[in-house]
């Protein structure tokens, strides 16, 4: 099969998927009891409220919610087409939610992306270990103390490392993602403050889902190592070393690409509460404010934004793997 | 079956089989014993199963609220892990709390067992256009991002012991629904079904009398599995307040909820933040591990590895 058919049918795939879940986060708010229009507009018109009041029939009428259920799926599915994601009807009242949403993805996306590749090469160091010297007492302190810290829910370690490294000892900052004095740095120092800040929420990353790559990487040496070529490479007299280095870490390596694309693809999911416990103007803080304050129209909207990663990231890591693998292009 | 050696036979009948049961369960308890990740794994569980349902032996009834003291007295003789913000002994909130978490996390995985399993069966079974219907539901379902679709579901059904289950089973069917599917295809292939089907049995008999019985080892160790993870995400849902309204009693996500509301750790009180965050640690590790353990028992293909 060739390339550019393959994309085409991931192409495919990613818009019939992003479609249903699209459809799915339309019928979520109709299984309510009672009327359904009702949680997606802002309570409370009358009185002084006024901006309630207009917003309200506002979003009547773009949203269709007077009209039958068919109706309002269809219009939800046009405006959605058109970028419209709704507006917020309680957290930030009458702010579109796409512009709220695009605001606080940057930081999740450098959050995230920072937590990835250290745990990635956390997770590589360690699962070469453990892959290598299977069974031995190494691995087994490897393998446990991953498992333990991925047992750990992260919003626990979040505040532990807060308390301890935060309060306790005050090393690391423990609020925000910036100093208050950012605007007035020079661009280096901009960067070191953001990157001292980010410490802590990517060490709780780290700390709570290394073992996610340290596993990929141990379970696939493990499938690589009694490997033909590896006898050979053995028989050759190479080192230890050598032979890990030249002839099992290059094959085991494949499946950490599909792994750390699709841990990306958690972005929302990983870093809601991460972000809560150090106060990072992110995504996955918003979705905590969104959830607290009952802003239905903001939760379906990150819902969509973290499910759409979740889609693309899937079908990267598929592509990614075509791109590295000769065997899977071949076939 | 009214004459004495017809019945005596069902009775002799009866106890060879539940003997031949008894004797394979010994034996597969014998494989989880000689399995160390297994066997750590059982007694962690065992542990704290203990632990939360002995607890009105152990700490006495759940307080009322009037059974409140001095909030946030340090530990001591009289209170072990100290008291909470509102005044409760938090060793006796940890013991109970032990029972909401469990008790969700095992109805929860029950669901999804049941969902999951059924929907296994039936897609790798019938196969053709059942099975793209079905697996293609499972891949969708796979995708979806856990804790924001938990939460939206969670905040417009209202945070009841009833939504946190489905919640918790909406979300964890598709990983079980997608080993068991690959299980009966495997074991669709195998001699005995194809005779079954030869002399005339239903799709519906040889799957409840001959797949089932097959694939019902697996199930047990993703039950496992997903008990572990439901102790997690009802954690992060409670962590959330989101923790069931209609139960008196605290989970331990609620607790370390109650904690961060608080600052009790901020302000260095850890004996009501640390042991929860132990216990549901210990728990998810718990029971990753006996299911970890309990695939490699079933599959001897992953021993190998």
């Amino acid at each position: 099969m060739n390339l550019r058919r393959i994309l085409l049918r991931k192409l495919v795939y990613v818009v019939l998927t992003v479609f249903l879940i699209a459809s799915l986060n339309f019928f979520l708010f109709q299984i309510l009891p009672g009327d359904p229009t009702r949680v997606l507009l802002p309570k409370g018109c009358g009185g002084s409220n006024v901006t309630s009041c207009t917003l309200r029939e506002e979003l009547k009428a773009e949203w269709g919610l007077d009209q039958p259920v068919f109706n309002r799926y269809v219009i939800y599915m046009t405006n959605l087409l058109q970028g419209n994601l709704g507006k917020s009807i309680t957290f930030r009242q009458g702010l579109p939610v796409a512009t709220i949403i695009a605001q606080r993805l940057p930081i999740t996306m450098l959050l995230v992306g920072i937590a990835t590749v250290f745990s990635l090469w956390l997770g590589i160091i360690l699962g070469r270990i453990s892959g290598w010297r299977r069974g031995r007492p190494s691995d087994v302190l490897i393998t446990l103390s991953t498992l333990f810290g991925y047992s750990m829910p992260s919003f626990w370690v979040g505040l532990l490392l807060l308390f301890y490294f935060g309060v306790a000892i005050p090393v690391f900052p423990t609020f925000g993602d910036r100093s208050a004095n950012f605007a007035s740095m020079d661009l280096f120092s901009q960067i070191a403050d953001m990157a001292w800040h980010l410490v802590l929420p990517a060490l709780t990353f780290v700390i709570t889902n290394v073992a996610w790559f340290s596993l990929t990487l141990r379970n696939s040496l493990t499938d690589v190592l009694p490997e033909d070529y590896m006898v050979t490479a053995n028989a050759k007299g190479l080192t230890e070393r050598q032979q890990l280095r030249r002839h099992a870490l290059p094959n085991a390596r494949l499946p950490l690409v599909t792994a750390a694309a699709l841990y990306f693809g958690w972005v929302v999911s990983g870093a809601i509460v991460i972000e809560q416990i150090f106060a990072i103007n992110g995504l996955g803080q918003l979705e905590w404010e969104a959830t607290l304050s009952l802003d239905y129209p903001l939760m379906s909207g990150i819902f969509l934004i973290a499910a759409l990663g979740v889609v693309i990231a899937n079908a990267v890591a598929d592509i990614l793997y075509m791109l590295i693998d000769p065997r899977v292009r071949e076939a | 079956m009214s004459t004495s050696p017809d019945s005596l036979d069902t009775v002799a009948i009866f106890r060879e089989r539940i003997g031949a049961d008894l004797v394979r369960f010994r034996k597969f308890l014998r494989q989880v014993v000689r399995n160390r990740l297994a066997f750590a794994g059982l007694i962690l569980i065992m542990f704290f199963i203990v632990l939360s349902l002995a607890a009105p032996l152990l700490v006495g009834p759940y307080p009322t609220q009037f059974q409140r003291t001095t909030p946030e007295q340090p530990p001591s003789d009289r209170h072990l892990l100290g008291t909470d913000v509102q005044g409760y002994d938090t060793l006796t909130l940890l013991l109970y709390g032990g029972q909401v978490s469990l008790l969700i996390a095992f109805t929860a995985s029950a669901v999804a067992m049941i969902v999951g399993t059924l929907i296994g069966l039936v897609a790798g079974y019938y196969g053709r256009l059942t099975d793209q219907v079905l697996s293609r539901a499972t891949d969708f379902f796979l995708v979806i991002p856990w804790l924001p679709f938990a939460l939206i579901l969670m905040t417009i059904m209202g945070p009841t012991m009833a939504t946190m289950i489905i919640a918790i089973a909406l979300v964890s069917w598709p990983t079980t629904a997608r080993v068991i599917r690959s299980q009966v295809i495997t074991i669709k292939q195998r001699m005995f079904i194809t005779r079954s089907r030869a002399i005339g049995a239903a799709g519906s008999h040889i799957l409840r009398k001959h797949v089932l019985p097959n694939v019902m080892p697996l199930v047990w160790a993703e039950a496992v599995l997903t008990i572990s993870g439901a102790v997690f995400t009802e954690a992060f849902l409670s962590f959330f307040g989101l923790g069931p309204k209609d139960n008196p009693i605290f989970s331990w996500g609620t607790m370390v909820n109650q904690s961060y509301q608080d600052l009790g750790l901020l302000a260095g009180r850890w004996w009501y933040f640390g042991p929860p965050g132990i216990f549901i640690t210990l728990v998810v590790l718990g029971f990753a591990m006996l299911g970890y353990g309990l695939e490699e028992i079933l599959n001897p293909a992953l021993r190998r590895r």
